[in-house]
């Protein structure tokens, strides 16, 4: 696929490396020269240096044979611009960044698509989205739901107080029905390994976990962590993604956000009524115990400042905090984060890249997502007919190293896969892959 | 931490290619029916096994290449084809000692085209390897990385770092955003204009055997020909205006060539680098045809010819002669010595400095010229409409003055070995330029034998760094390489 990315910023230079390591041919542009030659050296892309709102600049990028414009350019201005200008000049689909929550509202959506712009992506938005998602599902850090929740990825994190830790894979699974759930990966110490019976689980591994909905109960049987109800909870930082996370929780919970710029305390205020807004500095202890942080039930760190989310996170789970979550954008702290004990960490570039993958990926994908913490990736296939996957029984396929088949959604049931079971045209068919396994997997279902 | 581990596997996979095209050589020498094919059939053996085990030793090691495995695995990679590519020259007894094998390969690959085989050789060596001298041309003219990066997937981000370091010119273009594709197209011109020139040859009166390896080393801009006095051997005015328009388009950017299939001629003309690289032709050939003509024997339409002959195989470094321009009056000796330093362009098979070094150089000078008066004016030199950044300036100027210190420096090594002045001053510019003959005891009409051991060892190690361009090899001599 011919791909053309305006904006080489985080979201940006993400993006092409993703795209650019599954085989699509990027076209970079950015008016930043230093920027993207540090890019070219480490990426197979192709870089250009200048505006994506000018048409000659798109015309030499050849966006007439482009199957997808993506612009991701820091203003929404341009991005709209960019956006609307590619299409015009023959670019296939269209996607824009935009920061204005308005315009996502599905009515306003005919003036979008007329003026070519096929899908806006406001990743503040769906980074909030991620956090209430998580405020629910309090047992995991990360969840990720396949045809309406048939199905769903559970990511849990193991505490020296998990019961499965220093056990085989094989052992845990013992006196579990184990046809509702299957740990398809664990990341450990930034490596992605795809268990076998014998694999030990060790304190600090990530187990990635498929479930279908009989599952999740036993879920905790990992973490060793029960349930618990959410009412509380701190907000630190009024960033877009405080802001609207603010937004939507206010009502059903007890809500507190502190910012240290005086004017916005008093923008947010007015915007948010259900939430208490204070201002002041969350790196302050007092301030933080004042507004009683050993009360709260969850922490979310969303500043603009990763350093800051991180530390503040560490400093609320010491408070006893159940929950914390921290917004880290650089992605070699991700890792290191979540060692230090962060129950979650959300990532803009991430959640807007599985957003946009989407758009990449053949057709018979249908929904993918990308995991925080490792590059492999979940993605839900059909099965279509007369497909490799369908002539055999799975352990008689021969299925590409570095992914493992996780679920099988058929019809209104689904279930977890063993090595017996047979995949039937149009299953829906939930894959764990790393990388490099991505295409070769999708081969076997079309 | 330089990853040793990936330099060996790709060393590897390098010499399994080598291998292949020795065992092409190998077959022309048996449809030949000669019985020399073994000595070509053993080098092949040899690559192909030191090959697959550096290939099987390290194929599951991490695959990462950074800058400095670039840089070590070109270098590298062309030393090691070379050492190998010599073996056949050597234990056929047709090159007298393992340094001339060796000074042959080097000259080969690097699109050198400076021979140490005598008059008589010409005649007596086999067509095995003829043939085998020829395609060494051919592989380096595009680089053998660039080959490898268009035919095996292995070398997927790395492959920039390879790419970078084996293209000549400041900054490669790259005309597909991935480097394997542009690596194939890149190819795929080179070989859709090999193909041409053969056909174009042979219609002229070569044979098969002639017009194959001499439209090997026209489009590598490398040199080497059947005979012993290169293109004078045919005296057929076709031939030598069939070479001189490939010569021309070996010495023009690839990718130029690449935007004429699209029929984007308007980038073409628009292309700074390539008018530049037309004013120099037809200035010097204009100048040299003139006084050719006058001072000799009032042929124009020879004088000509021999002329635009030269000035174009000496400029894109080729080194074809159709005369032996040694004898021509000091002046025109003078100019063709002048162009030596000119090169091909960026992005095209030809050596030396490169037109479009020399064109930001003069705007550069003349500008400064403009800064002297103007002190705080912002007076950025352009190319192609664009400015050109200060750090591209810097680098070209750095690698002109390392190119004339390299002369300097190589002159004097020569002049130590017992050579006059035109004779070292020839050779150093023929062999770093990449051009083949130089003047005086090593131009046109003579060889490189007489030289002695340790300069021929010298003087190969110069087509080496002036084929990549100086930085990439003289980087490994810097201690800031090497530290962790």
């Amino acid at each position: 696929m011919r791909i053309i990315i305006a904006g080489a910023g985080e979201v940006g230079s993400h993006l092409a490396k993703m795209l650019s390591q599954e085989n699509h041919d990027i076209v970079l542009i950015d008016p930043d020269e230093d920027k993207l030659k540090q890019i070219e050296a480490n990426l197979d892309v192709l870089t250009r240096t200048g505006s994506a709102t000018s048409i000659s600049m798109l015309i030499d990028s050849d966006v007439k044979r482009a199957d997808l414009f993506i612009a991701v350019a820091t203003s929404e201005e341009t991005n709209i611009m960019a956006a609307i200008l590619g299409k015009r000049l023959g670019a296939k689909k269209t996607i824009a960044r935009i920061d204005n929550q308005e315009y996502l509202f599905p009515k306003y959506k005919d003036h979008f698509t007329s003026l070519g712009i096929d899908y806006m992506i406001y990743p503040e938005m769906i980074a909030s989205r991620e956090v209430v998602g998580l405020l629910q599902q309090t047992g995991s850090t990360e969840i990720f739901n396949f045809s309406g929740g048939k199905l769903s990825l559970h990511a849990i994190k193991l505490e020296d107080d998990a019961p499965v830790v220093n056990k085989t894979l094989a052992e845990t699974l013992q006196g579990i029905d184990y046809q509702n759930h299957r740990v398809v990966a664990i990341t450990r110490n930034g490596e992605t390994i795809i268990p076998r019976g014998t694999d030990h689980f060790i304190v600090g591994d990530m187990l990635y976990v498929i479930s279908n909905q009989v599952g999740i109960p036993d879920l905790n049987k990992y973490s060793g962590k029960e349930k618990f109800e959410i009412h509380n909870i701190m907000i630190l930082g009024g960033s877009r993604i405080g802001m609207l996370t603010s937004k939507e929780i206010g009502n059903q919970h007890n809500v507190k956000l502190i910012e240290l710029d005086r004017e916005k305390s008093y923008r947010l205020s007015n915007y948010l009524n259900n939430t208490l807004v204070i201002n002041g500095d969350g790196r302050d202890m007092n301030l933080l115990i004042e507004e009683g942080i050993r009360n709260m039930d969850a922490f979310i760190a969303v500043t603009g400042d990763s350093e800051t989310n991180i530390l503040s996170c560490v400093l609320a789970k010491n408070m006893g905090v159940k929950k914390t979550i921290a917004e880290v954008e650089n992605m070699d702290y991700i890792i290191l984060a979540e060692n230090m004990g962060i129950d979650t960490i959300i990532n803009k570039k991430l959640v807007t890249a599985s957003r946009i993958f989407h758009f990449t990926a053949s057709e018979n994908v249908s929904s993918i997502k990308c995991l925080t913490g490792t590059d492999a990736e979940v993605l839900e296939f059909i099965a279509k007919e007369d497909s490799k996957i369908t002539k055999a029984a799975l352990n008689q396929v021969d299925f590409p190293k570095g992914s493992i088949i996780g679920g099988v959604i058929r019809d209104k049931s689904s279930f977890i896969a063993n090595g017996y079971t047979l995949i039937q045209p149009n299953d829906r068919v939930v894959v764990f892959a790393l990388p490099e396994a991505i295409s070769k997997v999708g081969k076997f279902f079309n | 931490m330089i990853n040793y581990k990936v330099v060996g596997y790709i060393l590897g996979v390098l010499l399994i290619i080598e291998a292949f095209f020795l065992l092409i050589s190998v077959s022309v020498s048996l449809i030949y029916g000669e019985q020399d094919y073994i000595y070509i059939f053993i080098a092949s053996i040899l690559a192909a096994v030191s090959g697959l085990i550096l290939f099987l030793l390290y194929k599951k090691s991490s695959k990462e290449i950074g800058k400095r495995e670039g840089y070590i695995i070109v270098s590298l990679g062309w030393i090691l084809f070379s050492v190998i590519g010599a073996v056949p020259f050597y234990i056929s007894g047709e090159m007298s000692s393992y340094t001339d094998a060796f000074f042959e390969t080097m000259s080969g690959f690097t699109t050198t085209g400076a021979t140490v085989l005598g008059t008589e050789q010409f005649n007596t060596i086999s067509h095995g390897l003829m043939f085998w001298r020829c395609i060494t041309q051919w592989l380096g003219g595009m680089g053998i990385i660039v080959l490898s990066l268009s035919i095996l997937p292995i070398l997927g981000i790395g492959g920039m770092q390879l790419f970078i370091a084996e293209v000549p010119g400041p900054t490669p273009d790259k005309i597909h955003p991935r480097v394997r594709e542009t690596a194939k197209r890149l190819w795929a011109i080179y070989f859709i204009f090999t193909l041409s020139e053969m056909i174009l040859l042979k219609i002229g009166g070569m044979n098969y055997f002639e017009a194959i390896c001499h439209s090997f080393t026209t489009m590598a801009t490398g040199g080497y020909s059947t005979k012993h006095n290169s293109i004078e051997g045919f005296s057929s005015p076709f031939i030598h205006y069939v070479i001189i328009v490939f010569m021309f388009f070996a010495g023009t950017n690839f990718t130029l060539s690449y935007f004429a299939m699209h029929l984007k001629f308007k980038r073409i003309i628009n292309n700074e680098e390539f008018r530049y690289y037309l004013f120099f032709i037809f200035f010097f050939s204009i100048i040299i045809t003139l006084i050719l003509w006058l001072a000799g024997n009032g042929k124009m339409e020879e004088s000509f010819r021999n002329a635009l002959f030269h000035v174009v195989s000496i400029l894109t470094t080729t080194g074809y002669t159709i005369t032996d321009y040694s004898k021509w009056v000091p002046l025109c000796i003078m100019l063709i010595f002048t162009v030596m330093f000119f090169g091909g362009s960026a992005g095209s098979t030809g050596g030396s400095i490169k037109i479009v070094r020399v064109v930001l150089l003069l705007k550069n000078s003349m500008l400064e010229l403009k800064r002297l008066i103007h002190p705080s004016a912002v007076i950025p030199v352009r190319l192609n409409s664009q400015v050109v950044s200060p750090q591209t300036i810097t680098n070209v100027l750095a690698f002109t003055f390392f190119y004339i210190v390299t002369v300097i420096i190589g002159t004097i090594v020569i002049s130590a070995l017992g050579y006059d002045m035109e004779s070292s001053f020839g050779a150093v510019a023929a062999t770093l330029g990449n051009i083949g003959p130089g003047l005086g005891r090593v131009g046109p009409a003579v060889n490189y034998v007489h030289i002695p051991v340790f300069g021929k060892w010298f003087l190969s190690f110069l087509m080496l760094i002036g084929r990549l361009e100086l930085f990439t090899v003289l980087l490994l001599f810097t201690p800031s390489f090497w530290k962790k």
